[in-house]
């Protein structure tokens, strides 16, 4: 797994939640490299490349955050305030998974600035369903904002 | 009121004349007076005056003739010396003649001269005795006189005797003795042609003086005469004047008086006519005296048979009415006291029952004061050791004219119900106290609802999902090396997590209603109608449905709630007509008393009505689920929506023939409170 080449960072503490999640999305065969983190703290070091993930660069950002808003530590809502605050990491797409209409209608309350808002259907189907329309639509479809400066032609030509 | 001003003019008139008389009165004293002064003065002047010339006169005259006596009395002695001195030489020519001629007749002569000679001699004494010069002379002639006489007798006697004729010398000595009587006698005149020469011009100034006085006594008299007649003259003219005047006046006076007269005679008339008045009116008077009894004794009865107290008052504050009711409740009989003090008197509080009560505040001061008052008292005093709660209202008395002349105050006794009123409010205050502790405990249990409407939502879902995902996928990876039964068993359970995933996200809706706010807005219901039957489409897909839509009308209401009462009733609508061949969906709606009843009927399977109450209840179903699938909640929103607009939801339906739904909306604030109670209502 090459992590110059992230597809995809998945934010989810939920073992099952992330089994099915992955089960989808390899089985589509949308993202060769997913990351799972468990919390909203490791997320935050892994996209602002500290902690344990002091070794990564900001030169090579995931083409797309899947955020589960119930996290331990620091919660889903803290994550995409500072992803989306910070300039390095504000062009992330990221897409909020919520359980409930209820904390759909949160997120938006507070014009945080997600990408996408999807609740989890409780149909396994319909899950999967969602996880290929979304892979497909931010990984094959939308074009990704440009990576600034010498970075960014470095990360293309290393491609 | 004719008679009473009449009677008022006539004192008026009477009051002017009375002071016109004086006023004549005043004008006519002093002209009399002055009249009578002056000529009593004029009188004693002029009296005086005569008097004085009258005695002046009379003295002058007086004087006059004493000093015309002196000169007669002169001249009267100067005729007896000359008689005397006449009778003298008489009888010496007698005798000489005698004794010459010796002739008898000449005797004759001779005796009568010598007798003439003794009385003039003696006349002469007489005249002359207040003159004692002249007395001394006759002292000396009367002796020559004698002497004289005597040489004459001897003459006389001589002849007589020897018839011879007298000598020479005897002629001599009679010539001699002649001569001093004729010297005397001269003496003697010449004394009194002395006195005379004094006399006359006294006599003759004393007579001027007399002419004078008696001339000046007559021009006085004259004169105060002329003054006299013109003073009188004057006086008659003041007084024929003030006649004149008097005169006017009187006329003045008798017009005055015959008006007066004339007043007094119809004052006279209006007092016989309005004595008449006044008998009639004493008759009516002691008439409704009699009814005013009568009412009196009647009124105080029905006062006393009151149950409130009454008491009335005079602007004074002093009591007109105090009933029977009124002093048992108060203790107290009528104070004879002012306003001011009844407070205290009567120990009036407020309603905390120990801060005095404002005695202006009191409702019988007020309506004394013209204000319609009520107010609580409480009263307490020797009489009513326990205190009253009296209720007081006051309104002012009016007169006729509907000025205020005092205040009524009706009371009665509230103890009872002050007592009631604090038991009332103990238990208010308890069922509040209750009321506070239940909301809470309620909203406690909401909350904790809602917290559980989440856990549902949000807990809930995933299990499931991690359920329906595996075994989804152990079918996809293993299903070809499971027997039928597994995988049946699979499918099972697959359905069941559906299911379930269905139930939770329709509980969900149900409890997002709940908390739901109403978000009023003019909505066109006929387009969300179509919006639904568009939506709905896959529903009936394949099915004959004939939707008859009628045309409804723009209601205020929250559009995404009553969407989705229209959508679970078509939906539902759709459903139960599953069966027929021909479904028939309508939805209307019309005015009744004044509200808008919206319908929905199908001509679906329909439903018992004596299950209708069970038709909104969550989780129930009136038919098996093998007939028609559903989770039992669709209803139960759709009444939860309708009561948070404040309206109402019924059914009506027949088994096989369909049924229809019908609801309001009632939309606002103090429904939705209805709409809340309505609800526990059902669903207690």
């Amino acid at each position: 797994m090459n992590a110059e080449d992230l597809d995809i960072l998945l934010v989810e503490h939920d073992q099952d939640d992330t089994d099915l999640a992955l089960h989808a999305l390899r089985r589509e065969k949308l993202a060769n490299n997913i990351v799972v983190v468990r919390d909203g703290e490791e997320a935050l070091d892994f996209l602002f490349c500290r902690g344990g993930f002091a070794k990564r660069s900001f030169e090579h950002p995931p083409k797309l955050v899947l955020l589960d808003l119930k996290l331990p530590k620091v919660d889903g809502m803290e994550v995409l305030k500072q992803i989306k605050s910070d300039p390095r990491t504000k062009t992330i797409p990221v897409v909020v998974m919520t359980c409930s209409k209820e904390e759909r209608d949160l997120v938006a309350g507070y014009h945080l600035g997600a990408n996408s808002y999807i609740q989890k259907p409780v149909d396994f189907e319909q899950f999967r369903e969602m996880v290929k329309t979304v892979g497909l639509y931010w990984l094959v479809i939308n074009q990704p904002a440009p990576v600034k400066g010498v970075a960014k032609v470095a990360g293309q030509g290393s491609r | 009121m004719g008679f009473i001003a009449g009677s008022a003019g006539l004192p008026e008139e009477n009051r002017k004349l009375e002071q016109q008389i004086d006023e004549c009165k005043r004008i006519d004293m002093p002209i009399e007076e002055v009249l009578r002064r002056r000529v009593a003065g004029a009188f004693i002047v002029a009296g005086l005056l005569i008097i004085s010339v009258g005695f002046l006169s009379w003295r002058c005259a007086r004087q006059a003739s004493d000093d015309a006596d002196l000169v007669a009395h002169t001249y009267a002695v100067m005729d007896m010396i000359e008689l005397t001195t006449k009778h003298v030489i008489e009888v010496e020519t007698s005798a000489r003649t005698f004794a010459l001629t010796g002739q008898d007749a000449v005797l004759a002569q001779y005796g009568a001269a010598r007798g003439g000679v003794a009385q003039s001699e003696d006349e002469l004494r007489r005249f002359t005795a207040d003159n004692p010069r002249q007395q001394r002379r006759l002292d000396v002639l009367e002796p020559q006189i004698r002497a004289a006489l005597e040489f004459a007798e001897s003459m006389v006697a001589k002849r007589r005797q020897r018839q011879a004729s007298p000598g020479p010398s005897e002629i001599l000595d009679t010539e001699r003795l002649m001569n001093a009587v004729r010297a005397t006698g001269q003496e003697m005149r010449a004394d009194e042609m002395q006195l005379l020469s004094q006399r006359r011009p006294r006599t003759n100034a004393r007579r001027r003086l007399t002419s004078l006085m008696i001339a000046l006594g007559t021009f006085a008299g004259a004169g105060l005469l002329a003054l006299a007649k013109f003073a009188v003259n004057r006086e008659i003219d003041v007084s024929a004047r003030g006649r004149e005047e008097l005169k006017v006046l009187n006329a003045g006076l008798e017009q005055r008086v015959e008006q007066r007269t004339n007043a007094l005679q119809s004052e006279i008339t209006e007092r016989k006519q309005a004595k008449q008045a006044l008998a009639i009116q004493a008759e009516e008077l002691f008439r409704s005296r009699q009814a005013l009894e009568t009412q009196t004794v009647m009124l105080q009865s029905v006062l006393d048979s009151m149950a409130e107290g009454l008491a009335a008052a005079d602007e004074q504050g002093k009591f007109l009415i105090w009933n029977r009711a009124a002093e048992r409740i108060m203790g107290f009989g009528p104070a004879d006291l002012t306003a001011q003090e009844w407070s205290g008197y009567y120990r009036t509080y407020l309603p905390d029952g120990s801060t005095p009560f404002p005695t202006k505040e009191l409702p019988l001061v007020r309506a004394i004061h013209g204000e319609v008052s009520t107010a609580e008292i409480f009263v307490r005093n020797p009489a009513v050791i326990g205190g009253v709660w009296i209720e007081a209202s006051g309104s002012p008395l009016k007169n006729k004219d509907g000025v205020v002349s005092g205040g009524v105050v009706a009371f009665r006794d509230i103890t009872q119900r002050k007592a009631d009123e604090r038991e009332i409010r103990k238990l208010n205050d308890e069922l509040e106290h209750r009321v506070v502790e239940r909301t809470a405990q309620l909203e406690a249990a909401n909350k904790e609802l809602e917290a559980f409407s989440y856990s549902v939502s949000h807990d809930l879902r995933a299990p499931l999902r991690h359920i329906g995902g595996f075994s989804k996928m152990l079918v996809e990876e293993f299903g070809s090396t499971l027997d039928p039964t597994a995988q049946h068993y699979l499918d099972r359970i697959q359905s069941g997590t559906q299911k379930m995933g269905l139930l939770v996200d329709e509980l969900l809706s149900l409890a997002r209603v709940g908390r739901h706010v109403l978000n009023v807005q003019a909505t066109n219901l006929n387009s969300i109608v179509t919006e639904l039957i568009a939506i709905l489409q896959p529903e009936s897909e394949g099915r004959q449905v004939e939707w008859v839509i009628a045309d409804l009308p723009t209601v205020d209401c929250d559009p995404v709630l009553v969407k989705q009462v229209f959508q679970n009733l078509l939906a539902n609508a759709i459903k139960f007509t599953g069966f027929r061949t021909a479904a028939v969906i309508e939805v209307s709606h019309k005015e009744d008393h004044g509200q808008s009843v919206f319908m929905v009927r199908d001509n679906g399977i329909g439903f018992n009505m004596k299950y209708a109450d069970k038709l909104f209840g969550v989780f129930q179903r009136l038919h098996r689920e093998e007939d028609f699938e559903g989770t039992g909640i669709g209803l139960a929103t759709v009444q939860r929506i309708v009561h948070k607009h404040g309206g109402r939801v019924w059914a009506e339906g027949e088994p096989d023939k369909g049924a229809a739904f019908y609801f309001t909306l009632g939309v606002g604030q103090q429904v939705e409170l209805k709409s809340t109670g309505a609800a526990a209502g059902v669903q207690s």
